[in-house]
Protein backbone atom coordinates (compact mmCIF):
# COMPACT_ATOMS: atom_id res chain seq x y z
CA UNK A 1 0.00 0.00 0.00
CA UNK A 2 1.29 3.28 -0.74
CA UNK A 3 1.03 6.48 1.02
CA UNK A 4 -0.14 9.66 -0.66
CA UNK A 5 2.27 11.94 0.83
CA UNK A 6 5.78 11.13 2.01
CA UNK A 7 8.75 13.11 2.58
CA UNK A 8 10.62 12.17 -0.54
CA UNK A 9 13.69 10.78 0.77
CA UNK A 10 16.52 12.17 -1.64
CA UNK A 11 19.00 13.29 0.80
CA UNK A 12 22.55 11.28 -0.21
CA UNK A 13 21.37 10.37 -3.36
CA UNK A 14 23.88 10.01 -6.11
CA UNK A 15 23.34 12.06 -9.33
CA UNK A 16 25.89 12.22 -12.54
CA UNK A 17 25.12 15.04 -14.65
CA UNK A 18 26.38 13.55 -18.30
CA UNK A 19 27.24 16.85 -19.89
CA UNK A 20 30.08 18.93 -21.18
CA UNK A 21 31.51 21.34 -18.68
CA UNK A 22 28.85 24.38 -19.45
CA UNK A 23 27.02 26.93 -16.93
CA UNK A 24 24.03 24.69 -17.00
CA UNK A 25 26.17 22.34 -15.19
CA UNK A 26 26.95 24.53 -12.25
CA UNK A 27 22.87 25.92 -12.26
CA UNK A 28 22.10 21.61 -11.38
CA UNK A 29 24.73 20.85 -9.39
CA UNK A 30 23.97 24.02 -7.45
CA UNK A 31 20.25 22.60 -7.11
CA UNK A 32 20.95 19.03 -6.74
CA UNK A 33 23.37 19.93 -3.56
CA UNK A 34 21.34 22.37 -2.00
CA UNK A 35 18.64 19.05 -2.03
CA UNK A 36 20.98 17.00 -0.58
CA UNK A 37 22.08 14.83 -3.12
CA UNK A 38 25.95 13.94 -4.25
CA UNK A 39 26.60 15.58 -7.82
CA UNK A 40 28.96 13.56 -10.17
CA UNK A 41 30.08 15.77 -13.07
CA UNK A 42 31.26 13.79 -16.13
CA UNK A 43 31.67 13.93 -20.32
CA UNK A 44 31.83 12.57 -22.99
CA UNK A 45 30.74 9.48 -20.66
CA UNK A 46 29.18 7.81 -18.10
CA UNK A 47 31.72 5.80 -15.84
CA UNK A 48 31.21 2.23 -15.16
CA UNK A 49 30.24 3.68 -11.30
CA UNK A 50 27.40 5.41 -12.69
CA UNK A 51 25.38 1.91 -12.92
CA UNK A 52 24.99 2.48 -9.65
CA UNK A 53 23.61 5.59 -9.97
CA UNK A 54 20.25 6.83 -8.38
CA UNK A 55 19.56 9.46 -10.92
CA UNK A 56 21.20 10.51 -14.25
CA UNK A 57 20.81 13.92 -16.33
CA UNK A 58 22.02 13.79 -19.75
CA UNK A 59 22.37 15.84 -22.34
CA UNK A 60 20.32 15.58 -25.19
CA UNK A 61 21.95 18.33 -27.64
CA UNK A 62 25.14 16.09 -28.34
CA UNK A 63 24.60 12.87 -26.43
CA UNK A 64 24.88 9.69 -28.31
CA UNK A 65 24.02 5.98 -27.49
CA UNK A 66 27.78 5.22 -26.85
CA UNK A 67 27.79 7.08 -23.51
CA UNK A 68 25.59 5.05 -21.59
CA UNK A 69 26.89 1.71 -20.01
CA UNK A 70 23.25 0.26 -20.67
CA UNK A 71 21.69 -0.26 -23.69
CA UNK A 72 18.75 2.65 -25.52
CA UNK A 73 15.95 2.66 -23.17
CA UNK A 74 17.51 -0.08 -20.76
CA UNK A 75 18.82 2.51 -17.91
CA UNK A 76 18.16 0.94 -14.68
CA UNK A 77 17.74 4.44 -13.26
CA UNK A 78 15.66 7.62 -13.53
CA UNK A 79 16.77 9.45 -16.52
CA UNK A 80 16.49 13.23 -17.18
CA UNK A 81 16.73 14.46 -20.33
CA UNK A 82 18.62 17.75 -20.53
CA UNK A 83 16.97 19.60 -23.82
CA UNK A 84 18.65 22.78 -25.54
CA UNK A 85 17.86 22.27 -29.13
CA UNK A 86 14.30 21.37 -29.78
CA UNK A 87 15.30 20.01 -33.09
CA UNK A 88 12.95 16.72 -33.67
CA UNK A 89 16.09 14.48 -34.03
CA UNK A 90 17.09 15.58 -30.90
CA UNK A 91 14.24 14.89 -29.11
CA UNK A 92 13.83 11.84 -30.63
CA UNK A 93 17.04 10.39 -29.56
CA UNK A 94 16.15 11.59 -25.98
CA UNK A 95 12.85 9.38 -26.34
CA UNK A 96 15.09 6.46 -27.57
CA UNK A 97 16.45 7.06 -24.30
CA UNK A 98 12.96 6.58 -22.51
CA UNK A 99 13.86 9.60 -20.33
CA UNK A 100 11.55 9.99 -17.33
CA UNK A 101 11.93 13.36 -17.11
CA UNK A 102 12.96 16.31 -18.71
CA UNK A 103 15.10 19.89 -18.19
CA UNK A 104 14.46 22.78 -20.41
CA UNK A 105 18.02 24.74 -20.69
CA UNK A 106 19.43 27.17 -19.71
CA UNK A 107 18.73 26.03 -15.91
CA UNK A 108 17.74 28.62 -13.61
CA UNK A 109 17.42 28.34 -9.85
CA UNK A 110 14.30 25.65 -9.75
CA UNK A 111 13.21 22.64 -11.63
CA UNK A 112 15.57 20.24 -10.81
CA UNK A 113 13.46 19.27 -7.60
CA UNK A 114 10.40 18.57 -9.56
CA UNK A 115 12.73 16.34 -12.52
CA UNK A 116 13.55 14.41 -9.52
CA UNK A 117 10.35 13.47 -8.36
CA UNK A 118 8.84 13.13 -11.77
CA UNK A 119 11.48 11.18 -12.93
CA UNK A 120 11.33 8.68 -9.99
CA UNK A 121 7.81 8.31 -10.04
CA UNK A 122 7.51 7.51 -13.69
CA UNK A 123 10.41 5.00 -13.79
CA UNK A 124 8.89 3.35 -10.66
CA UNK A 125 5.40 3.12 -12.31
CA UNK A 126 7.54 2.10 -15.87
CA UNK A 127 9.49 -0.70 -13.72
CA UNK A 128 6.08 -2.06 -11.95
CA UNK A 129 4.45 -2.31 -15.27
CA UNK A 130 7.41 -4.46 -16.74
CA UNK A 131 7.45 -6.51 -13.81
CA UNK A 132 3.74 -7.33 -14.14
CA UNK A 133 3.61 -7.35 -17.71
CA UNK A 134 7.02 -9.96 -17.55
CA UNK A 135 4.75 -12.47 -14.94
CA UNK A 136 1.38 -12.30 -17.33
CA UNK A 137 3.75 -13.08 -20.43
CA UNK A 138 4.99 -16.33 -18.65
CA UNK A 139 1.72 -16.61 -17.24
CA UNK A 140 0.13 -17.06 -20.76
CA UNK A 141 3.53 -18.83 -21.86
CA UNK A 142 2.29 -21.42 -19.02
CA UNK A 143 -1.39 -22.42 -21.00
CA UNK A 144 -0.19 -25.17 -22.33
CA UNK A 145 1.32 -26.72 -19.23
CA UNK A 146 -2.61 -25.96 -17.79
CA UNK A 147 -4.13 -27.70 -20.48
CA UNK A 148 -1.82 -30.81 -19.76
CA UNK A 149 -2.52 -30.89 -16.13
CA UNK A 150 -6.09 -31.00 -16.78
CA UNK A 151 -5.92 -33.64 -19.31
CA UNK A 152 -3.69 -35.31 -16.70
CA UNK A 153 -6.85 -34.94 -13.70
CA UNK A 154 -9.48 -35.42 -15.66
CA UNK A 155 -8.22 -38.65 -17.13
CA UNK A 156 -10.63 -37.59 -20.29
CA UNK A 157 -13.64 -37.49 -18.35
CA UNK A 158 -14.89 -33.73 -16.61
CA UNK A 159 -12.77 -30.95 -17.74
CA UNK A 160 -14.59 -28.59 -14.99
CA UNK A 161 -14.23 -30.86 -12.09
CA UNK A 162 -10.46 -31.33 -13.41
CA UNK A 163 -9.90 -27.30 -13.69
CA UNK A 164 -11.57 -26.94 -10.33
CA UNK A 165 -9.43 -29.60 -8.62
CA UNK A 166 -6.35 -28.02 -10.06
CA UNK A 167 -7.34 -24.29 -8.87
CA UNK A 168 -7.96 -26.15 -5.05
CA UNK A 169 -4.56 -27.54 -5.26
CA UNK A 170 -2.93 -24.03 -5.97
CA UNK A 171 -5.10 -22.76 -2.78
CA UNK A 172 -3.75 -25.29 -0.49
CA UNK A 173 -0.19 -25.57 -2.10
CA UNK A 174 -0.10 -21.63 -1.91
CA UNK A 175 0.99 -21.39 -5.84
CA UNK A 176 -0.42 -20.38 -8.64
CA UNK A 177 -2.44 -22.16 -10.80
CA UNK A 178 0.34 -22.36 -13.31
CA UNK A 179 2.84 -23.20 -10.92
CA UNK A 180 0.41 -25.91 -9.66
CA UNK A 181 -0.05 -27.13 -13.48
CA UNK A 182 3.73 -27.62 -13.83
CA UNK A 183 3.75 -29.76 -10.82
CA UNK A 184 1.18 -32.42 -11.57
CA UNK A 185 2.91 -32.15 -14.94
CA UNK A 186 6.19 -33.24 -13.64
CA UNK A 187 4.52 -35.48 -10.88
CA UNK A 188 1.99 -37.54 -13.60
CA UNK A 189 5.36 -38.08 -15.68
CA UNK A 190 6.94 -39.32 -13.29
CA UNK A 191 4.52 -41.39 -12.09
CA UNK A 192 3.40 -42.89 -15.34
CA UNK A 193 6.70 -43.55 -16.62
CA UNK A 194 6.15 -45.60 -20.08
CA UNK A 195 2.81 -46.24 -18.97
CA UNK A 196 1.46 -43.82 -21.96
CA UNK A 197 -2.03 -46.36 -22.54
CA UNK A 198 -4.36 -44.84 -19.94
CA UNK A 199 -4.30 -41.60 -21.33
CA UNK A 200 -7.14 -40.97 -23.61
CA UNK B 1 32.20 60.46 4.72
CA UNK B 2 29.93 57.23 4.50
CA UNK B 3 29.34 55.82 1.63
CA UNK B 4 25.56 55.65 0.37
CA UNK B 5 24.07 52.40 -0.64
CA UNK B 6 19.60 51.79 -1.18
CA UNK B 7 18.02 49.00 0.12
CA UNK B 8 14.45 47.98 -0.50
CA UNK B 9 11.86 47.49 2.37
CA UNK B 10 8.75 45.67 1.01
CA UNK B 11 6.71 44.79 4.22
CA UNK B 12 3.14 45.58 4.63
CA UNK B 13 2.12 48.15 6.62
CA UNK B 14 -1.85 46.92 7.01
CA UNK B 15 -4.20 44.10 6.23
CA UNK B 16 -4.72 40.47 8.30
CA UNK B 17 -1.01 39.55 9.05
CA UNK B 18 0.28 43.19 10.17
CA UNK B 19 1.21 42.57 13.36
CA UNK B 20 3.89 40.00 11.74
CA UNK B 21 4.72 42.63 8.91
CA UNK B 22 5.32 45.44 11.65
CA UNK B 23 7.54 43.24 13.78
CA UNK B 24 9.78 42.42 10.64
CA UNK B 25 9.38 46.32 9.40
CA UNK B 26 10.53 47.45 13.11
CA UNK B 27 13.63 45.05 13.33
CA UNK B 28 14.93 45.67 9.77
CA UNK B 29 14.64 50.12 10.57
CA UNK B 30 16.49 49.61 14.04
CA UNK B 31 18.83 47.94 12.20
CA UNK B 32 19.18 50.28 9.56
CA UNK B 33 19.45 53.39 11.92
CA UNK B 34 22.10 51.38 14.35
CA UNK B 35 24.45 50.76 11.33
CA UNK B 36 23.97 54.71 10.10
CA UNK B 37 24.49 55.68 14.09
CA UNK B 38 27.89 53.31 13.78
CA UNK B 39 30.99 55.66 12.96
CA UNK B 40 33.01 52.55 12.18
CA UNK B 41 31.11 51.40 9.55
CA UNK B 42 31.66 52.42 6.17
CA UNK B 43 27.66 52.41 4.56
CA UNK B 44 24.76 54.78 5.08
CA UNK B 45 22.29 52.26 4.59
CA UNK B 46 18.98 54.27 2.77
CA UNK B 47 15.50 52.79 2.96
CA UNK B 48 13.37 52.61 -0.18
CA UNK B 49 10.51 51.63 1.42
CA UNK B 50 7.12 50.28 -1.06
CA UNK B 51 3.57 49.20 0.96
CA UNK B 52 2.00 46.25 -0.66
CA UNK B 53 -1.22 46.05 2.07
CA UNK B 54 -1.15 42.40 2.44
CA UNK B 55 -2.47 42.05 -1.05
CA UNK B 56 -0.18 38.96 -2.52
CA UNK B 57 0.09 40.73 -6.36
CA UNK B 58 1.49 43.78 -5.53
CA UNK B 59 4.50 42.33 -3.99
CA UNK B 60 6.01 41.57 -7.35
CA UNK B 61 5.26 45.03 -8.72
CA UNK B 62 6.43 46.80 -6.20
CA UNK B 63 9.46 44.73 -5.67
CA UNK B 64 9.91 45.55 -9.72
CA UNK B 65 9.22 49.54 -8.88
CA UNK B 66 12.02 49.86 -6.08
CA UNK B 67 14.70 48.26 -8.85
CA UNK B 68 13.55 50.31 -11.74
CA UNK B 69 13.45 53.68 -9.63
CA UNK B 70 16.24 53.18 -6.92
CA UNK B 71 20.24 51.79 -7.44
CA UNK B 72 18.73 48.96 -4.44
CA UNK B 73 19.36 45.42 -5.37
CA UNK B 74 18.62 44.08 -1.84
CA UNK B 75 15.04 44.07 -0.71
CA UNK B 76 14.45 43.02 2.85
CA UNK B 77 10.55 42.07 2.79
CA UNK B 78 7.66 39.27 2.18
CA UNK B 79 5.95 38.03 4.96
CA UNK B 80 3.95 35.21 3.28
CA UNK B 81 5.43 32.18 1.06
CA UNK B 82 2.59 33.24 -1.47
CA UNK B 83 4.61 36.67 -1.70
CA UNK B 84 8.20 35.61 -1.38
CA UNK B 85 7.25 33.27 -4.81
CA UNK B 86 5.15 36.09 -6.71
CA UNK B 87 8.83 38.21 -6.17
CA UNK B 88 11.26 35.61 -6.90
CA UNK B 89 10.80 36.26 -10.79
CA UNK B 90 11.57 39.89 -10.50
CA UNK B 91 14.83 39.56 -7.70
CA UNK B 92 16.00 36.32 -10.99
CA UNK B 93 15.89 39.44 -13.79
CA UNK B 94 17.12 42.14 -12.29
CA UNK B 95 19.95 40.24 -10.07
CA UNK B 96 18.59 41.29 -6.63
CA UNK B 97 18.52 39.59 -3.88
CA UNK B 98 15.79 39.20 -1.41
CA UNK B 99 16.21 38.56 2.56
CA UNK B 100 13.18 36.78 3.76
CA UNK B 101 12.94 36.64 7.72
CA UNK B 102 10.10 34.70 8.52
CA UNK B 103 9.54 31.22 9.22
CA UNK B 104 8.26 28.89 6.20
CA UNK B 105 7.62 25.15 4.94
CA UNK B 106 10.73 24.47 3.38
CA UNK B 107 11.30 22.94 -0.40
CA UNK B 108 13.06 26.11 -1.60
CA UNK B 109 16.53 27.27 -1.74
CA UNK B 110 16.88 30.33 -4.45
CA UNK B 111 19.96 31.59 -5.62
CA UNK B 112 18.50 35.27 -4.99
CA UNK B 113 17.17 34.49 -1.84
CA UNK B 114 18.58 34.55 1.56
CA UNK B 115 16.31 32.57 4.29
CA UNK B 116 17.26 33.96 8.19
CA UNK B 117 14.59 32.47 9.83
CA UNK B 118 13.36 29.03 10.26
CA UNK B 119 12.46 26.27 7.62
CA UNK B 120 10.84 22.57 8.92
CA UNK B 121 13.45 20.96 10.28
CA UNK B 122 14.29 23.67 12.53
CA UNK B 123 10.23 24.20 13.25
CA UNK B 124 8.27 22.21 12.96
CA UNK B 125 10.03 18.19 12.99
CA UNK B 126 11.22 18.91 16.64
CA UNK B 127 7.81 20.34 17.52
CA UNK B 128 6.70 17.39 16.68
CA UNK B 129 9.05 15.39 18.45
CA UNK B 130 8.25 17.05 21.44
CA UNK B 131 4.88 16.85 21.29
CA UNK B 132 3.93 13.09 19.96
CA UNK B 133 5.35 11.45 23.30
CA UNK B 134 4.04 14.02 25.80
CA UNK B 135 0.52 14.22 24.98
CA UNK B 136 0.15 11.30 21.43
CA UNK B 137 0.53 11.73 17.75
CA UNK B 138 -3.39 12.42 16.89
CA UNK B 139 -3.27 15.57 15.69
CA UNK B 140 -5.87 17.98 13.95
CA UNK B 141 -4.42 19.87 11.28
CA UNK B 142 -5.30 23.65 10.26
CA UNK B 143 -4.00 25.70 7.78
CA UNK B 144 -4.96 29.15 6.07
CA UNK B 145 -5.51 27.94 2.64
CA UNK B 146 -2.39 28.60 0.95
CA UNK B 147 1.29 27.63 0.42
CA UNK B 148 2.24 27.93 4.08
CA UNK B 149 -0.52 25.74 5.63
CA UNK B 150 -0.96 23.24 2.89
CA UNK B 151 3.24 22.34 2.64
CA UNK B 152 3.37 22.43 6.16
CA UNK B 153 0.50 20.28 6.74
CA UNK B 154 1.94 17.91 4.02
CA UNK B 155 4.90 17.18 5.59
CA UNK B 156 2.91 17.28 9.07
CA UNK B 157 0.80 14.09 8.29
CA UNK B 158 4.29 11.55 7.27
CA UNK B 159 5.37 13.19 10.83
CA UNK B 160 2.32 12.15 12.38
CA UNK B 161 2.40 8.57 10.55
CA UNK B 162 5.99 8.80 12.04
CA UNK B 163 5.35 8.92 14.94
CA UNK B 164 2.24 6.25 14.53
CA UNK B 165 -0.28 8.78 15.21
CA UNK B 166 -3.66 9.53 13.09
CA UNK B 167 -4.97 12.57 11.58
CA UNK B 168 -8.21 12.94 12.96
CA UNK B 169 -8.76 16.27 10.26
CA UNK B 170 -7.40 18.54 8.02
CA UNK B 171 -9.24 21.95 7.43
CA UNK B 172 -8.38 25.01 5.81
CA UNK B 173 -9.80 28.88 6.37
CA UNK B 174 -9.44 31.58 3.54
CA UNK B 175 -6.61 34.12 4.91
CA UNK B 176 -8.61 36.39 7.06
CA UNK B 177 -11.78 34.76 7.61
CA UNK B 178 -13.06 34.07 11.18
CA UNK B 179 -15.84 32.00 11.41
CA UNK B 180 -14.18 29.04 13.13
CA UNK B 181 -17.17 27.20 14.45
CA UNK B 182 -17.03 24.33 12.18
CA UNK B 183 -12.96 23.78 13.16
CA UNK B 184 -14.18 23.58 16.97
CA UNK B 185 -17.21 21.08 16.25
CA UNK B 186 -15.16 18.50 14.26
CA UNK B 187 -12.59 19.20 16.75
CA UNK B 188 -14.90 18.37 19.37
CA UNK B 189 -16.06 15.21 17.68
CA UNK B 190 -12.57 13.79 16.83
CA UNK B 191 -10.59 14.24 19.95
CA UNK B 192 -7.27 14.88 18.92
CA UNK B 193 -4.23 14.58 21.18
CA UNK B 194 -2.85 17.79 19.47
CA UNK B 195 -3.35 20.91 17.30
CA UNK B 196 -1.23 22.21 14.67
CA UNK B 197 -2.00 25.88 14.04
CA UNK B 198 -1.16 27.38 10.46
CA UNK B 199 -3.74 29.58 10.27
CA UNK B 200 -1.95 33.18 10.14
CA UNK B 201 -3.36 36.62 11.44
CA UNK B 202 -7.05 37.18 12.81
CA UNK B 203 -7.79 34.05 11.58
CA UNK B 204 -5.22 32.04 13.82
CA UNK B 205 -7.02 34.75 16.66
CA UNK B 206 -10.44 33.97 16.08
CA UNK B 207 -9.81 30.23 15.88
CA UNK B 208 -7.11 30.39 19.90
CA UNK B 209 -10.29 32.13 21.37
CA UNK B 210 -12.68 29.86 20.37
CA UNK B 211 -10.56 27.19 21.52
CA UNK B 212 -10.09 28.60 24.81
CA UNK B 213 -14.09 28.60 25.17
CA UNK B 214 -14.15 24.86 24.16
CA UNK B 215 -11.64 23.80 27.10
CA UNK B 216 -13.77 25.56 29.51
CA UNK B 217 -17.17 23.36 28.34
CA UNK B 218 -14.65 20.29 28.40
CA UNK B 219 -11.00 19.92 30.29
CA UNK B 220 -10.09 17.51 27.38
CA UNK B 221 -9.47 20.60 25.24
CA UNK B 222 -7.31 22.30 27.86
CA UNK B 223 -3.62 23.59 27.13
CA UNK B 224 -2.24 21.09 29.09
CA UNK B 225 -4.34 18.19 27.93
CA UNK B 226 -4.40 19.01 23.79
CA UNK B 227 -2.19 21.94 22.96
CA UNK B 228 -2.10 24.57 20.04
CA UNK B 229 0.98 24.12 18.35
CA UNK B 230 2.67 26.46 16.10
CA UNK B 231 5.77 27.42 14.17
CA UNK B 232 4.99 30.96 13.46
CA UNK B 233 3.33 32.27 16.64
CA UNK B 234 5.48 35.02 18.25
CA UNK B 235 5.45 37.25 21.18
CA UNK B 236 4.03 40.09 18.52
CA UNK B 237 0.74 38.79 18.45
CA UNK B 238 0.63 38.16 21.84
CA UNK B 239 -1.52 41.37 22.75
CA UNK B 240 -3.79 40.26 20.07
CA UNK B 241 -3.95 36.43 21.38
CA UNK B 242 -4.10 37.41 25.16
CA UNK B 243 -5.38 35.18 27.22
CA UNK B 244 -6.77 32.55 25.42
CA UNK B 245 -3.13 31.23 23.99
CA UNK B 246 -1.89 30.40 27.69
CA UNK B 247 -0.47 27.01 27.74
CA UNK B 248 0.02 26.73 23.91
CA UNK B 249 3.37 26.10 22.15
CA UNK B 250 5.23 27.38 19.60
CA UNK B 251 8.86 26.27 18.26
CA UNK B 252 11.14 29.48 16.92
CA UNK B 253 14.55 30.63 16.81
CA UNK B 254 14.14 33.01 19.66
CA UNK B 255 11.82 34.03 22.48
CA UNK B 256 11.90 37.27 24.30
CA UNK B 257 13.75 37.26 27.40
CA UNK B 258 12.94 39.84 29.60
CA UNK B 259 14.24 42.06 29.40
CA UNK B 260 14.71 41.57 25.72
CA UNK B 261 16.50 42.98 23.30
CA UNK B 262 13.73 42.19 20.75
CA UNK B 263 10.22 41.78 21.25
CA UNK B 264 10.15 38.61 18.68
CA UNK B 265 11.67 36.14 16.80
CA UNK B 266 10.69 38.03 13.58
CA UNK B 267 12.31 41.88 14.85
CA UNK B 268 15.50 40.11 15.44
CA UNK B 269 16.13 38.13 12.33
CA UNK B 270 15.23 41.22 10.45
CA UNK B 271 17.33 42.77 12.36
CA UNK B 272 20.27 40.38 12.00
CA UNK B 273 19.11 40.00 8.07
CA UNK B 274 20.45 43.43 7.92
CA UNK B 275 23.70 43.24 9.59
CA UNK B 276 24.76 40.05 7.52
CA UNK B 277 23.85 42.46 4.63
CA UNK B 278 25.77 45.64 5.84
CA UNK B 279 28.50 43.50 6.58
CA UNK B 280 29.05 42.17 2.92
CA UNK B 281 28.26 45.36 1.58
CA UNK B 282 30.29 47.61 3.62
CA UNK B 283 33.18 45.71 2.29
CA UNK B 284 31.91 45.71 -1.40
CA UNK B 285 29.32 47.89 -2.15
CA UNK B 286 28.07 46.32 -5.66
CA UNK B 287 28.07 42.85 -4.08
CA UNK B 288 25.22 40.73 -5.74
CA UNK B 289 23.92 37.06 -5.51
CA UNK B 290 27.80 34.90 -5.92
CA UNK B 291 29.56 37.56 -3.97
CA UNK B 292 27.18 36.44 -0.94
CA UNK B 293 27.75 32.94 -1.83
CA UNK B 294 31.66 33.17 -1.40
CA UNK B 295 30.91 35.25 1.93
CA UNK B 296 28.60 32.30 3.14
CA UNK B 297 30.79 29.77 2.46
CA UNK B 298 34.15 31.60 4.17
CA UNK B 299 32.72 32.89 7.40
CA UNK B 300 30.14 33.43 10.23
CA UNK B 301 28.64 36.49 11.21
CA UNK B 302 28.62 38.98 14.23
CA UNK B 303 24.78 39.79 14.85
CA UNK B 304 22.72 40.75 17.80
CA UNK B 305 21.14 37.03 17.37
CA UNK B 306 24.92 35.91 18.49
CA UNK B 307 27.10 33.99 15.64
CA UNK B 308 25.49 32.89 12.65
CA UNK B 309 26.33 30.88 10.06
CA UNK B 310 24.50 30.82 6.41
CA UNK B 311 24.71 27.68 4.56
CA UNK B 312 26.12 28.53 0.96
CA UNK B 313 24.42 25.98 -0.65
CA UNK B 314 21.13 26.66 0.62
CA UNK B 315 21.07 29.80 1.84
CA UNK B 316 19.54 29.23 4.66
CA UNK B 317 20.63 30.11 8.47
CA UNK B 318 21.91 28.01 11.00
CA UNK B 319 19.91 28.74 13.96
CA UNK B 320 18.83 27.81 17.32
CA UNK B 321 15.51 25.42 17.99
CA UNK B 322 13.67 26.86 20.83
CA UNK B 323 10.00 25.53 21.89
CA UNK B 324 8.41 27.91 24.30
CA UNK B 325 4.78 27.84 26.16
CA UNK B 326 2.54 30.83 26.27
CA UNK B 327 2.79 32.33 29.54
CA UNK B 328 1.23 35.82 30.88
CA UNK B 329 2.33 37.99 28.25
CA UNK B 330 5.56 36.00 27.24
CA UNK B 331 6.98 32.62 25.72
CA UNK B 332 8.86 30.17 28.58
CA UNK B 333 11.19 28.11 27.41
CA UNK B 334 10.53 24.45 27.10
CA UNK B 335 13.15 23.11 25.70
CA UNK B 336 16.18 24.98 23.23
CA UNK B 337 18.82 23.15 21.12
CA UNK B 338 21.93 25.55 19.67
CA UNK B 339 23.01 25.53 15.87
CA UNK B 340 20.76 23.55 14.19
CA UNK B 341 22.03 23.23 10.37
CA UNK B 342 19.21 24.19 7.60
CA UNK B 343 17.90 21.07 6.05
CA UNK B 344 15.31 22.45 3.18
CA UNK B 345 14.18 19.75 1.54
CA UNK B 346 14.45 17.35 4.90
CA UNK B 347 17.16 15.39 3.07
CA UNK B 348 18.72 14.46 6.25
CA UNK B 349 14.83 13.77 7.80
CA UNK B 350 15.47 10.36 10.20
CA UNK B 351 12.12 8.83 11.54
CA UNK B 352 13.72 6.45 14.20
CA UNK B 353 15.62 9.46 15.44
CA UNK B 354 13.32 11.67 15.80
CA UNK B 355 10.58 9.74 17.07
CA UNK B 356 12.75 7.20 19.05
CA UNK B 357 12.83 3.31 17.54
CA UNK B 358 9.71 2.49 15.30
CA UNK B 359 7.08 0.22 16.74
CA UNK B 360 7.41 -3.43 15.41
CA UNK B 361 4.58 -4.38 12.51
CA UNK B 362 3.22 -7.25 12.21
CA UNK B 363 4.51 -7.98 8.76
CA UNK B 364 2.22 -10.53 6.73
Amino acid sequence: MSRSARIPNLGGARAFVLHRPHATVQAITRQLSAIGLEAVECWPQLPAEALAADFVFFDADLGFDEQFPWQPGEAPMPLVALIGSEAPGRIEWALSQKADAQLLKPVGNAGVYSALLIARQSFEAGKRLADEIASLRQRVGERQTIVRAVAALSKGSDDDRAYAQLRSLAMSWQISVEEAARRIVAMTENEDGGDQSHRA
Amino acid sequence: MKRRIQIGVLYSRSGSYQLVSDACRTGAMRAIADINADRSCGIELVPVERDPQSNADRYASLCEDIFRTSSARHVIGCITSWSRKETIPVLEKAGGMLWYACPYEGFEANEHVVYMHACPNQHLVPLMAHVAPRFGANGFLLGSNYIWGWEMNRVARDLIADAAGKVLGERYLRIGETDVSRLIDEIRATRPNFILNNLIGTSSYAFLAAYRDLGRENAAFKADACPVISCNLTEGELPAIGETGRGHLSAGPYFAPRPAAFASSFEASAYASVQVMADVLSGDPDAGPAAFSKAFAGRRFTTRLGSIAIDPHTQHATLPVIIGRIADGFFEVVSREEEVAPDPYLSRYDPAKTFGRPRLRVVS
